[in-house]
């Protein structure tokens, strides 16, 4: 009961927040809509019995992603009082086209999903102990790759931040 | 009780309308976003799958989405600085039409 | 009513009827809120009369005895201020930036436990520390939209050297955590203290507490790490365009986060309710509140200290700091800490 009482709403909130974020003019009111809606989804998590990945998903993505978005639109000093070309949120022609690529996918992702194995109800698994456990212990190797990309991500983040903010060194060539 | 196929489903609409900003979208800062919700609604439906199948191998993989999101963003976003320093502007058409020198 | 006592005394905390459950966390969760609210004034009084003594100043004295009415006083003059709102600024995030900060740092309290008896915590989730990093890291949001939706150039510096410093902080603040977690095996703050009963971690985790201590208080933007707000440079930072009660909340939501931390440092490296001794002719149930209050006091008092004592960082230094220390020396705590594991397994959580 509590479980549908969380998903539903969350899931119906999710959803209209995502779409205020296609189709918001202003960036930071745009990354704000992105933060509800990945609150709405942490929820739907807790619903499907994860508490460990729902404070996951707000500590890494609203807590960290969306902070990094946030400050590089302060930076950047988008959104104040202006109105350009590029920012006006989507209409008429530019939606045809996305919006039948959308739509077929989405059809046949629920005609799938209806046709397909995934009947019955959902398992709570909300032990944090045993996703480590079975994390270390049976995906090291995966746990590995992470931290491989996560390396390779700070290190390319730190060369494009230097050809950034040195521009007289010889990384200003790198676009 | 949901039925397992209700999370698949909010996972699938999430990721259209992801799709839908990639496309439609001219600003680069709207298009990283709009990648945010598509990793976003795979790493659901995962979270979604393990909770149908009864095993922790689906949160796993959402743990590893984790990371590819963190580095997608901090690369994605220091490119962006640096196309707006070189292009004063985030317009991708304006970025794509512009001659290399 | 009967029945209510016997459940939430004997059952363990996941078994309660959701009835139960409720009305225990309202309680609770109401009485802390309010005291905390009410500290908070008095907070502000006592930050000024401990600064004022370790800099041979009087300090406030003229409303009450000692100035005990001083609060008060404050509090009036804030709430009969005009509440300006500027025309330029963005309306509806200018007013939702100070409460975010209030909301973030009180919710937080929610998963401390404050005594033996499983009523004294308000919900103890299994993933209570990570709901407490959660809510810490949302508080960067009003500190930058404040500096954001203020449309003004000293705020949006002040709002973009808080996210910075934040971030930084962050990093080190969770991995220093992160050790103490393995060492008791549990990610909720009820097992970590409960895991503290015989040694305390500050004992285990003496490098582990001194970098959660100061990234501590980089977290909450106080001296000597109070670059976002740094009066001669940036005017005041991101709070420049707040005035009135606005500008309290902003001011208030920094004491009840010092409370807060001071609550989680207490929890989680000294014992939290734990006590050295037993206090005699004092039932159990009130002597871990006794000794958890001790300590959160003893750290109120060293927030303050440590702003009368040392002179704010330069923001590079602030920086270097964080990345180049805090953060390679909290992954070395990390790494001793499981050598230390493997080698005497019987600290670990899970035997």
């Amino acid at each position: 009961m509590m479980q549908i009482l969380m998903f539903y709403p969350s899931a119906v909130i999710a959803v209209i927040t995502t779409l205020m974020v296609i189709f918001s003019k202003n960036p930071v009111y745009a990354v704000l809509y992105l933060i509800m809606s990945l609150f709405a989804v942490s929820m739907v998590f807790w619903s499907l019995g994860s508490p460990f990945l729902a404070m996951v998903e707000i500590i890494i993505y609203a807590g960290a992603i969306m902070v990094l978005f946030l400050f590089v639109v302060m930076m950047l000093n988008l959104g104040q009082r202006r109105v350009d070309e590029d920012l006006r949120p989507p209409s008429g022609k530019a939606l045809i086209l996305p919006g039948i690529f959308a739509t077929i996918l989405l059809v046949q992702t629920i005609a799938c999903l209806m046709a397909g194995h995934p009947q019955g109800g959902t398992q709570l698994l909300n032990d944090p102990v045993a996703l480590g456990h079975a994390m270390y212990e049976k995906h090291y190797l995966g746990v590995k790759l992470a931290a491989i990309i996560l390396l390779i991500g700070s290190i390319g983040g730190m060369h494009l931040g230097r050809a950034a903010s040195f521009p007289d060194t010889k990384e200003k060539d790198l676009l | 009780m949901i039925p397992a196929y209700h999370a698949l489903i909010l996972s699938g609409i999430l990721f259209c309308i992801g799709i839908v900003g990639v496309i439609a979208r001219r600003n680069l800062l709207f298009v990283l976003m709009s990648i945010e919700i598509m990793m976003n609604a795979a790493g659901l439906a995962f979270v979604a799958g393990s909770a149908i199948h009864g095993s922790y191998d689906g949160q796993i993989f959402f743990i590893f989405i984790l990371p590819v999101a963190a580095a997608e963003v901090a690369i994605g976003l220091a490119l962006a600085l640096l196309l707006y320093q070189k292009y004063k502007t985030l317009d991708l058409w304006v970025i794509a039409r512009s001659k290399e020198e | 009513m009967k029945d209510f006592w016997h459940v939430i005394n004997t059952l363990p905390q996941e078994q309660w009827p959701p009835l139960y459950s409720a009305i225990q966390s309202l309680i609770l969760g109401g009485v802390i809120v309010g005291a905390l609210l009410s500290a908070a004034g008095y907070l502000v009084l006592l930050e000024r009369k401990v600064l004022a003594w370790m800099q041979h100043r009087v300090g406030p004295n003229r409303c009450g005895p000692f100035g005990l009415l001083q609060p008060l006083a404050d509090v009036l003059k804030l709430l009969t201020k005009e509440d300006s709102l500027p025309p330029f600024v963005d309306k509806w995030l200018f007013i939702a930036a100070p409460a975010i900060i209030m909301l973030t740092a009180i919710l937080s309290l929610a998963v401390v436990p404050f005594g033996q008896p499983q009523w004294l915590v308000v919900k103890d989730l299994n993933v209570g520390i990570l709901f407490f990093l959660a809510l810490s890291s949302l508080g960067v949001y009003s500190i930058v939209l404040a500096g954001w939706s203020s449309n003004s150039k000293y705020a949006a510096l002040g709002g973009l050297r808080a996210t910075a410093q934040m971030i930084s902080y962050e990093l080190s603040m969770s991995m220093s955590l992160l050790a103490a977690v393995m060492l008791a095996g549990s990610l909720s703050l009820n097992k970590i203290v409960e895991a503290q009963s015989s040694l305390w971690f500050v004992i285990l985790q003496p490098l582990g507490f001194v970098i959660f201590v100061i990234s501590v208080i980089a977290e909450s933007r106080r001296a000597p790490f109070d670059l976002p707000e740094a009066e001669n440079e940036i005017v005041a930072g991101f709070h420049t365009e707040y005035s009135s009660m606005k500008f309290a909340l902003f001011f208030l939501g920094e004491y009840v986060a010092v409370v807060l931390l001071s609550f989680v440092i207490s929890t989680i490296y000294l014992g939290g309710y734990h006590g050295l001794f037993d206090i005699p002719y004092i039932p159990a149930a009130i002597e871990g509140p006794i000794w958890l209050l001790a300590k959160v006091g003893f750290f109120i008092f060293f927030f303050i200290w440590i702003r009368a004592t040392y002179p704010r960082f330069r923001y590079d230094h602030l920086m270097e700091l964080g990345w180049k220390y805090m953060i390679p020396l909290s992954v070395l705590n990390l790494i001793a800490t499981a050598v230390l594991i493997i080698l005497f397994p019987t600290l670990g959580g899970h035997k």
